[in-house]
């Protein structure tokens, strides 16, 4: 495998789509409260992460990965084949991801409070979504889509 | 103006209005426990123990994913309505690509992601149809285009 072989749009969506696979263990939503019994405050704090949350972005977000990491396969695997509905549908998918990570960090899940991996997450969608874009306009060689 | 659509703009397009008002129907239903026999409740207060359920917009980022699907779908015919209508071959094969993914996320959401104990309702089986449609029509979309370049 020559990594060489990749574009820089398909090394910029390939490297985003390992770091939100990354980032999504990390922490995204965090509920925390206290209780006082008797003149004795008992507070506690549990985080989730992108898997635990329950919420639909998980399985969309893996869908996005994967197809963010297509192109990049396909190359360094040597069948580099002409896929340009590839990059199209990483700039398509991540873009909206993007819009539904940027929708979670201003309406959380039950008023959660927000955690690094939201904002980690957030910027690694949109750098899937500029990756895609620079690969589509790599493949169509300045040709408007 | 609806003539100028393609077969597969107007699954859609159809796939999408249907898409928007199911999202409004119920998608959740929670059964709430149920007075027994004999007891009847007082007047001035209402059966609260009754069932609830809610629709998709209640809950979680489905229901933007939707909207954003549905207003992908529908932009051949609003185009076409508009008397605008350019070439956008982009929008054929967005519309299948976002269709396919809200089948599997709302088929997620019926099976893997559904709250314990609530019920299945009506409105999430319209609106998996309905992402079905707008699957469909826009793969025949991409196929009505290459059709015509050929």
């Amino acid at each position: 495998m020559d990594a060489n072989r990749l574009s820089q749009g398909q090394l910029v969506a390939a490297v985003a789509a390992i770091a939100l696979f990354i980032i999504s263990f990390l922490p995204w939503f965090g509920v925390s409260g206290a209780v006082t019994v008797g003149g004795t405050t008992i507070g506690g704090s549990q985080n989730f992460s992108l898997w635990e949350a329950e919420n639909p972005l998980d399985i969309y977000l893996l869908i996005v990965i994967l197809v963010a990491l297509t192109p990049a396969v396909l190359s360094l695997m040597g069948d580099g084949a002409d896929a340009p509905m590839a990059s199209m549908a990483t700039t398509l998918l991540a873009g909206v991801g993007t819009i539904l990570i940027l929708y979670q960090v201003f309406d959380t899940p039950g008023d959660a409070d927000r955690k690094i991996g939201l904002f980690l997450g957030l910027i690694a969608c949109a750098g899937i979504a500029v990756g895609g874009y620079l690969n589509m306009q790599e493949t169509s060689g300045g040709e408007r889509y | 103006m609806i003539g100028r659509l393609t077969q597969g703009q107007l699954i859609a397009a159809i796939g999408a209005v249907v898409l928007l008002v199911a999202m409004f129907l119920p998608w959740i239903g929670v059964g709430g426990t149920s007075l027994p026999s004999g007891i009847s409740l007082p007047p001035g207060v209402s059966g609260a123990v009754g069932d609830t359920s809610e629709n998709v917009w209640k809950g979680s980022t489905l229901d933007i994913y939707l909207l954003i699907t549905a207003i992908v779908a529908l932009i051949p015919a609003l185009l076409a309505l508009t008397d605008s209508a350019e070439e956008f071959s982009f929008v054929a094969a967005a519309t299948f690509l976002l269709g396919v993914v809200a089948v599997i996320l709302v088929a997620a959401f019926l099976t893997i992601d559904f709250p314990d104990g609530a019920e299945r309702k009506i409105g999430a089986f319209i609106g998996l149809a309905a992402a079905l449609a707008i699957a469909f029509g826009g793969f025949r979309s991409m196929q009505e285009e290459v059709a015509g370049e050929i």
